[in-house]
């Protein structure tokens, strides 16, 4: 009976949520966001089943575990992960909470990414190199692969929890800044500990660690320990059922108890149009405990990021944590005006409040992220001993800042994402909408963007020392005042088109207004230009500007995979320059021709004509 | 007799539906004015296109003359809106919203204080004035959205569907509050669905369906003898239904 049940629960969840995937598949803004994601997932699935064709065990192993990683990690860069049937659509139905759950996890497979996922893990029978290891591996996948979706539910619903009081929401951001920074520094460590058995060890933990049983269940039934490889089945299936439960219990709770804000602990004075926007824009900072995630995780990556490498002796990232805090803290704070929703009517509907109210987030996005970043930036520059560093962090970071506080705002409001209001959400405090793909790819643009805005002063810094610091504060003033000049200004003149946006989202004409020019293109002029976009970044940054650093730093010993590393004397330069060159000409390209697309777009003469 | 709020013409298009095709209107300066329609007549983008919240796709709206869409700073001056179903700044309490709501329209503090306190105490909101905005009920939401309208003290109201979840005793208050506002020489223009309400507190009515403005006049005039539902569900070329059918409902 209670299986009977569970099963026709599942079958109608996995009905519905294949019904909403079919309506996002005739949306066609989405569909070039689940075909994009589609794409670099099976690039990465066929790596996967590549390096296990290679019959390289030990990096298998850690690459199952980056899977993994992906799947606990992915939701909170993704708006809280798929969830596309909210378990508060279903309270009213009376279900047990546990054919519930498992029916939503039934219908959590029914998606692109498990599938992706379950490509990758035939990496598993690939691995097993006979017929009765093989045998062996097929349970092992399904096993693994419902490991990966609940390990990403749990993750939520515990995120979930955490993000309901102040404590847990920091606990929650460095746990994920450590991780984050941790796979980021991955290959600094490998490359310094090449001569010892790095790698090694990091196989060995791979295997101990969850994503790795099935793989080791493989390779124990290839050698005839079959008490092992069952046992290591058996495990992974009652770590699954233990996740099940407790994930049960987590939406129990998530559907019953009420999210509602705390009692203000005080009031902030204000006396001006400008105070009040200020003080307005502070409070979302100190009072929402997602604002105050962000900025614990922007910090806490910088200097994780930067601290990893003292493991091994290396002090010269140290000076660098504070750039890399706010280059992660202006990703991280692109979606301002989304995230308020349509409580934008208030600002909109007030005459003359624009100007205020741009400046005043950029006010807090600088009174937030400027003292700490500047304190950690001396504080480690002067620990690192590292003096040559003094004049480049300097000119770099008031560039960065300034860079950001302009940046976020003229991103919140060009490129604002809808997101729910924060009155009608879920019980999940990381979604906020239904635009994973969208919010996760402005995340990229912006790490790229805000970096690039320290690139004036880097250079006049690497070039003459203490010149950078005067280049790169008018750099920063320059780009705080502009892009909030700009933010404002659009603000004023299509305020009621961002409000629409906001509340209804993008509506199916809309979208086929925005990609009508794109559409006029031939294809391959397309998907070149969006290959550019895609993977300008490598040149550019890996290629060319992080050589660059180590190279001015003195640092050069480290070769890993920067091309320019592997030549001799000039010819260092010479390769830098060739990859920066080659990494802005494909953002050039693509920029250009999405930029021209758009300007022929029908659609877009008619609202310039509005204007 | 000077207008207090003019439509005309106001078109807007959602991919093929012509969610509002044509709406012209005039509110004379000084009217208690209801606008009536079934669910999705196009009651809220009609209002949203009137006070400069969502952008028409022809046709334009004048408040006190001032074209909406050409000045729409002078505009939003001279008007107070209560929209449906949007957000507020949720992580401020209502006495904030107001109060940098108020200081951003230009009032000098102490003003701001005073008439923040006066609304909250008269909309009932004082008590709980330590609770964010996140935490407030849909009900309460509504009259701090009213009390945002007011707070500038408006020649204008435009409200969209101001008692919807407001409990009886408070919807007896805002019915004060307006008829004293009406009163004092400000005009409203006000949408709902309930009939009683708009054929008490209204001079005059439009009735919208299907993107078009039905009839428009006094309450008499579109009355025309019976009573407002009547002449509404008339109107709207709808039947009531719910005779027929549904038998398993019965037990």
């Amino acid at each position: 009976m209670a299986f009977a049940l569970t099963y026709g629960t599942s079958r109608t969840l996995v009905r519905m949520r294949l019904a909403a995937f079919r309506h996002a598949l005739e949306d066609q803004f989405r569909r070039s966001w689940i075909v994009t994601g589609g794409f670099v997932g099976l690039a990465l699935a066929g790596g996967t089943l590549w390096v296990a064709a290679r019959g390289d065990h030990d990096t298998l192993v850690v690459v199952l575990g980056l899977w993994m990683l992906g799947w606990v990690v992915g939701p909170l860069f993704a708006g809280g992960g798929d969830e596309t049937l909210k378990p508060e659509y279903f309270t009213m139905i009376p279900l047990p909470p546990r054919t519930l759950s498992t029916g939503l996890l039934v219908a959590a497979l029914a998606g692109v990414a498990p599938a992706i996922s379950l490509i990758a893990l035939l990496s598993l029978v690939v691995a097993s190199g006979g017929v009765v290891a093989g045998l062996v591996a097929v349970p092992a996948l399904v096993l693994q692969l419902l490991c990966f979706v609940l390990a990403s539910r749990l993750a939520v619903a515990v995120y979930g929890v955490l993000l309901q009081v102040r404590a847990g929401a920091v606990i929650a951001a460095l746990v994920n800044a450590f991780i984050l920074a941790f796979a980021a520094q991955g290959w600094a460590l490998i490359v310094a500990f090449v001569s010892t058995d790095v790698q090694g060890a990091f196989a060995t933990a791979a295997r101990i660690a969850p994503s790795g049983w099935g793989l080791v269940a493989v390779e124990s039934a290839g050698r005839g320990e079959w008490l092992q490889a069952v046992g290591l089945l058996l495990g992974l299936a009652v770590l699954a059922l233990a996740m099940l439960v407790a994930w049960s219990a987590l939406l129990v709770r998530r559907t019953t108890v009420s999210l509602t804000g705390r009692k203000p602990r005080r009031v902030l004075a204000a006396r001006s149009p400008e105070g009040a926007a200020a003080a307005k824009e502070l409070r979302s900072w100190t009072r929402d405990l997602l604002y105050g995630h962000r900025a614990v995780f922007a910090i806490a990556y910088g200097l994780f990021f930067c601290l990893m490498p003292l493991a091994i002796g290396v002090k010269s990232m140290l000076p660098w944590a504070g750039p890399a805090a706010v280059v992660m803290a202006g990703s991280m704070a692109a979606n301002l005006y989304g995230a308020d929703g349509t409580a934008f009517w208030t600002t909109l509907m007030t005459p003359g409040s624009s100007r205020p109210d741009v400046r005043a987030r950029q006010r807090a996005f600088l009174l937030v992220f400027g003292p700490s970043t500047l304190l950690i930036t001396l504080v480690l520059t002067w620990w690192s001993g590292v003096t040559s560093a003094w004049p480049l962090v300097l000119s770099v970071l008031p560039a960065l800042l300034g860079g950001a506080a302009g940046l976020v705002v003229a991103c919140s409001v060009y490129a604002a994402v809808p997101t729910t209001d924060a009155h009608k959400r879920s019980g999940n405090p990381l979604n906020s909408g239904e635009n994973e793909g969208e919010t996760m790819g402005i995340v990229y643009v912006m790490l790229v963007l805000v970096a690039t805005t320290c690139a004036p002063a880097l250079v006049v810094a690497l070039y003459t020392g203490w010149w950078g610091v005067p280049v790169g504060v008018a750099s920063g003033v320059l780009a705080w005042w502009y892009f909030g000049r700009v933010a404002a200004r659009r603000l004023d003149v299509r305020g009621p088109e961002l409000l629409t946006l906001l509340r209804h989202g993008r509506s199916p004409a809309e979208q086929a207004k925005k990609t009508a020019g794109l559409d006029a293109l031939p294809r391959w002029r397309r998907t070149l230009a969006g290959f550019c976009l895609g993977f300008g970044a490598i040149p550019l940054f890996p290629q060319a500007l992080v050589p660059a650093i180590f190279k001015l730093t003195g640092n050069d010993d480290t070769k890993s995979w920067f091309l320019a590393l592997y030549q001799d004397g000039l010819w260092q330069w010479v390769v830098i320059a060739v990859m920066a060159a080659l990494g802005l000409s494909m953002y050039g390209f693509g920029g250009l021709t999405y930029y021209r697309a758009r300007k022929r777009a029908p659609g877009v003469s008619v609202v310039a004509a509005a204007e | 007799m000077e207008q207090a709020l003019e439509l005309v013409g106001l078109t807007k298009v959602f991919g093929e539906q012509r969610a509002v095709d044509g709406v012209s209107l005039t509110v004379p300066a000084g009217s208690f004015f209801g606008v009536l329609g079934p669910n999705g007549a196009g009651k809220t983008t009609s209002l949203s296109m009137a006070v400069g919240l969502l952008r028409p796709d022809g046709g334009t709206a004048r408040i006190f003359g001032v074209d909406v869409w050409r000045e729409p700073t002078r505009a939003k001056a001279l008007v107070g809106v209560l929209p449906d179903g949007l957000g507020m700044p949720e992580r401020l309490t209502g006495r904030e919203v107001l109060t940098y709501l108020g200081l951003l329209r230009g009032l000098p503090e102490d003003e701001v204080k005073t008439r923040a306190g006066e609304l909250l105490e008269v909309l009932e909101l004082d008590h709980e004035d330590d609770k964010q905005v996140i935490g407030y009920s849909t009900g309460m939401r509504k009259k701090l959205g009213l009390a945002v309208a007011l707070l500038h003290a408006p020649r204008l109201l435009v409200l969209d569907e101001p008692f919807e979840a407001v409990d009886p005793v408070s919807a007896a208050t805002i019915r004060t509050i307006l008829h004293r506002f009406v009163a004092g020489g400000g005009s409203v223009v006000m949408s709902s669905h309930v009939m009683a309400l708009v054929e008490q507190l209204c001079d005059r009515v439009a009735v919208v369906a299907d993107g078009k403005v039905v009839a428009a006049g006094t309450v008499a005039e579109v009355q025309a003898g019976g009573s407002l539902e009547d002449a509404f569900v008339s109107l709207v070329g709808a039947s009531t239904r719910g005779a027929e059918g549904l038998t398993w409902l019965s037990h």
